[in-house]
């Protein structure tokens, strides 16, 4: 980017199973107001909105920022809003970010959401296509077979994944924000049911009611904030088609492109040992090590291996997800956002309670679709 | 205003807007479509670097709707790619803030739908408060009259005036081979035609049709070489209002005149009065009139004449393919200035005014001024 | 009925109904009719000549048209699969069940099948499968009318085999 961009302000709900005290719009201005109270800011402060979920019929209402842009304190501003599945919270970050650095909008305001409870996600994550063949095994089961072969191709340990998920839980516990928060155990997981084998019951995502409000600003305007800003140092989005032949599907290309795209831009030659922390998105546990190699933090064959050591644990040498991710709060289109959302907190030094100690450069990371839409932001303490 | 990037469209294809194609599924109407549009831009999809496409998972009657066009826009190797759940329109413009952000140099945006598959009557009503508005089953045919019957009321137009709009609209289609409706229809004719909705009738409205377009994008230095008459944007701005239609003034477009204004601001032009053509993404007489309005053009009744030549294309109102209406207003202002509108060309242009719409009741909009030179030297 | 609720209203139940009728497009139609006669067709690419099943247009990777239209025979390998343990909404089949992505011979993306006649843990990634038909004058030309995959019983194919064509 020509111009430099900082995150002023985060801003998320409590998210849990239903939030059922609050409408659509009244559960994104929790956030919205969040974000901008953290900013310094109020609503005439921002140039443009920049909006992000997944699919509309999750809450059956169609463009959902037409309905919101009232709530939204979008009355006579530009306002968009960016689909692109799983990955769409953090690409949604990134556009915000491009407004700004494109220096026509001093200030912008990205809001992801979902409120999924108020729709059957089930039904609307498992649509039966006309002339496809059937999905006959759901999101997760079409996940589980690539896992199986990761574990296949790796040799890695049947118990990876239960370690991933007890690590995650254990991290969500210190994030008041998080859904899932009660303790759980690697035994509590080997002992949970297999739903589409290899992945089990609690090594799986939830279904979360949530919101995040981010709020970033040009340079200026940024060192004007009432606090240290997240400077935004790369971030790209880059996707694949879903039938190339050959396609690997357990690591994909568009995510290897994405960060070493990322990596170069940031200049940074060795992330296991240049980044403090990461927010990736992994839905189901084995994507944790899958992940690691993916974006480079660990080689080939080797992500489980991480793992086993516990080196993505809290307080050891590269913290994953110490905001307990995806496995343990997910509103479908707010998720990438929180990756994103919570690399900024850690640059920033406001994680609270999962605040990992001496971060200078954090990476948010979010995928979609059938692994074919990657985002991925660097963020950094300096400009 | 600072200087900005020079950023023109380069090439645009769009496929036969149809009522119904029953051969072709969206992906399969988009991909001779892209593959056109790059052979008119002289360029290979791997010297694009940027891809964005508009659509929407409700029009289209799936969740991920725009995932299947990832199979046909050539993006093998990976590629930088975003998509918006907007008309295309509005893809054009977060493609063309990349690149005032000096992020991409040639990019390619994609519009599609199978409009024909679904109800857009069924589907426009979610966009509506689901409490208050979307309850009352409101269509969009509904919101847009009660725009209309406001808009009557207060200026004085009769439905002789919505048919003579309209009949100027048909005629202007006649002369457009790219269009859906393609005869003209006298006004007196229109009149007869059953109310939908009153005081919209059946001859006041778009048909129901569908198409797949791609638009070509590149910054100074890379279009010159895709175009033998590139279109520079000059200015561009959109705006939206807050939705309850209860609570605003339908009978103006607020934002229209907004984000206008900043578009002309930025175009370095005092107005309307400084295009010879302008595009409305009007999808009714009434919406044609409150948005010449905005923009300072007569109504063209009663006599009043002058200034730009308004929808050559026809407007909406001869096709209105949705998710690539907004994006075909953009395609005829740059076929308009780089002499590729055929019969229907205004001589001489050099500077067109082109306008979008989303939502009901004019809620959202989107304004652009294009020229044939480059805006800063 | 001239008063406020007692009780606050805390939601309204919408249930949305929307009719939609697909297309299924020339070549998917091609491929769905050719089910009925328990034939399984795929395009080929004319720049690279790989084969997609069921057939595209155009080619993902190679962004040309994939016009020729070719036979693939119904046996293949399970490249990879997952047991599912948990009801799949609007799906009722017996749990647990196999679910496999089948590899055809000659074709170069692979398509989602169930695996049956043959115990969960028997399968195996590199399985070599048959698939079963609906009988004759059963079949629709439809998805179903493949009705699932079974073992043929021969050896399974090396992992380097397949590994690149999960």
């Amino acid at each position: 980017m020509s111009r430099a961009v900082a995150v002023v302000g985060v801003g998320q709900t409590h998210h849990n199973s239903k939030l059922p005290d609050v409408n659509v719009p009244e559960m994104v201005r929790i956030a919205v107001d969040r974000a901008l109270l953290d900013a310094g800011l109020s609503h005439e402060d921002i140039d443009a909105i920049v909006l992000g979920k997944a699919p509309d019929p999750l809450e059956g209402i169609m463009q959902p920022e037409q309905y919101l842009a009232g709530a939204l304190g979008a009355h006579m501003k530009p306002i968009i809003r960016v689909h692109t599945a799983g990955s769409v919270g953090c690409t949604t970050a990134l556009t915000a970010a491009t407004h700004v650095a494109s220096g026509l909008y001093g200030r912008v305001l990205t809001v992801a959401f979902e409120k999924q409870s108020e729709g059957n996600a089930m039904w609307a994550l498992s649509p039966n296509y006309a002339f496809t063949p059937p999905m006959v095994a759901g999101a997760g089961g079409f996940f589980a077979p690539y896992c199986r072969a990761y574990i296949m191709r790796s040799g890695a340990p049947s118990h990876i994944g239960a370690v991933v998920a007890a690590n995650a839980r254990e991290n969500a516990a210190r994030n008041e924000y998080a859904h899932l928060r009660d303790p759980m155990s690697v035994e509590d997981v080997l002992a949970s049911p297999m739903l589409w084998d290899p992945i089990r019951f609690l090594e799986t995502c939830p279904s979360s009611d949530g919101a995040i409000a981010i709020v970033m600003a040009n340079e200026e305007l940024a060192k004007k904030g009432p606090r240290k800003p997240a400077w935004l140092k790369a971030g790209a989005t880059f996707t694949e088609p879903m039938y190339v032949p050959g396609r690997d599907q357990v690591s994909p290309l568009a995510g290897r492109t994405c960060a070493k795209f990322v990596y170069e831009k940031a200049g940074i030659k060795d992330p296991w040992n240049e980044i403090q922390v990461a927010e990736f998105y992994v839905p189901f546990s084995w994507y944790e090590p899958m992940w690691l190699e993916n974006l480079g933090f660990a080689p080939l064959n080797e992500g489980w291996k991480a793992v086993d050591r516990g080196d993505q644990k809290f307080g050891r040498h590269l913290p994953v997800n110490p905001s307990g991710g995806v496995l343990n709060t997910n509103p479908i289109g707010a998720s990438g956002m929180l990756r994103f959302g919570e690399a900024a907190l850690q640059v920033m030094g406001r994680a609270g309670e999962h605040q990992v100690p001496g971060v200078k450069t954090a990476l948010g990371h979010a995928y979609g679709g059938g692994a074919q839409y990657f985002s991925i932001a660097i963020l950094g303490t300096e400009l | 205003m600072s200087k900005l990037r020079n950023v023109a469209i380069v090439g645009f294809a769009q496929a036969p807007i149809v009522a119904e194609n029953p051969h072709r599924t969206a992906p399969e109407m988009l991909y001779p479509v892209v593959r056109q549009a790059l052979a008119n831009a002289n360029v290979e999809r791997k010297d694009i670097d940027y891809q964005c496409a508009g659509s929407s998972d409700y029009v289209d009657g799936r969740a991920f709707s725009f995932s299947q066009v990832m199979e046909v826009m050539g993006a093998w190797p990976p590629v930088q790619d975003s998509h918006v759940e907007m008309d295309a329109a509005w893809a054009a413009h977060l493609v063309w803030v990349k690149m005032q952000a000096e992020e991409c140099d040639a990019a390619i945006v994609a519009g599609f739908g199978k409009v024909s598959e679904g109800s857009p009557m069924h589907v426009l009503n979610l966009q509506l408060d689901p409490f208050y508005h979307a309850s009352l089953g409101l269509d969009h045919v509904s919101t847009s009259a009660l725009q209309a019957s406001a808009y009557m009321a207060k200026s004085g137009v009769d439905d002789a005036g919505l048919a003579q709009v309209a009949a100027r609209n048909r005629a202007a289609g006649a002369k457009n081979p790219d269009t859906q409706l393609r005869q003209a229809v006298s006004a007196a004719e229109l009149q007869k035609t059953p109310f939908v909705t009153s005081p919209l009738r059946e001859g006041y409205l778009p048909p129901i049709g569908e198409t797949a377009t791609c638009l070509v994008l590149a910054a100074e230095g890379k279009a010159e070489k895709m175009c033998d008459r590139p279109v520079w944007i000059h200015g561009v701005d959109h705006r939206i209002e807050f939705q309850t239609i209860g609570a605003r003034d339908l009978t103006s477009s607020a934002s229209t005149k907004l984000a206008a204004k900043n578009a002309f601001e930025m175009a370095g032009v005092k107005g309307v009065n400084d295009a010879q053509v302008v595009e409305l993404g009007s999808t009714t007489p009434a919406e044609e009139l409150i948005l010449r309005d905005a923009l300072g053009l007569p109504s063209g009744l009663g006599g009043t004449s002058g200034g730009p030549v308004v929808n050559p294309s026809g407007s909406p109102l001869c096709a209105n393919p949705l998710m690539n209406t907004g994006l075909l207003r953009l395609a005829e202002g740059f076929r308009q200035l780089s002499g590729r509108a055929g019969e229907r060309g205004v001589a001489g242009a050099k500077r067109a005014v082109v306008h979008a719409s989303g939502g009901h009741c004019l809620q959202q909009n989107i304004v652009w001024v294009l020229g044939t030179e480059r805006r800063w030297t | 009925m001239n008063q406020p609720p007692e009780e606050r209203v805390k939601f309204i139940q919408t249930d949305l109904v929307l009719p939609y009728h697909y297309v299924a497009g020339d070549y998917k139609a091609l491929y769905l009719r050719a089910l009925k006669d328990k034939k399984i067709l795929g395009s080929k690419c004319s720049a690279t000549g790989k084969v997609f099943v069921p057939p595209l247009m155009s080619s993902p990777d190679a962004h040309a048209p994939c016009e020729e239209i070719v036979e693939l025979p119904d046996r293949g390998i399970v490249t990879t699969f997952c047991v599912v343990n948990v009801p799949v909404y609007g799906r009722d089949i017996e749990l647990p069940y196999v679910v496999a992505s089948v590899a055809l011979d000659g074709a170069d993306v692979s398509i989602y099948g169930l695996v049956q006649e043959c115990k969960p843990e028997d399968v195996e990634m590199g399985t070599r499968v048959q698939a079963v038909w609906r009988p004759d004058g059963e079949r629709q030309g439809d998805h179903s009318d493949i009705k699932y995959f079974k073992p043929t019983g021969e050896p399974k194919a090396p992992l380097e085999s397949f590994i690149h064509r999960l």
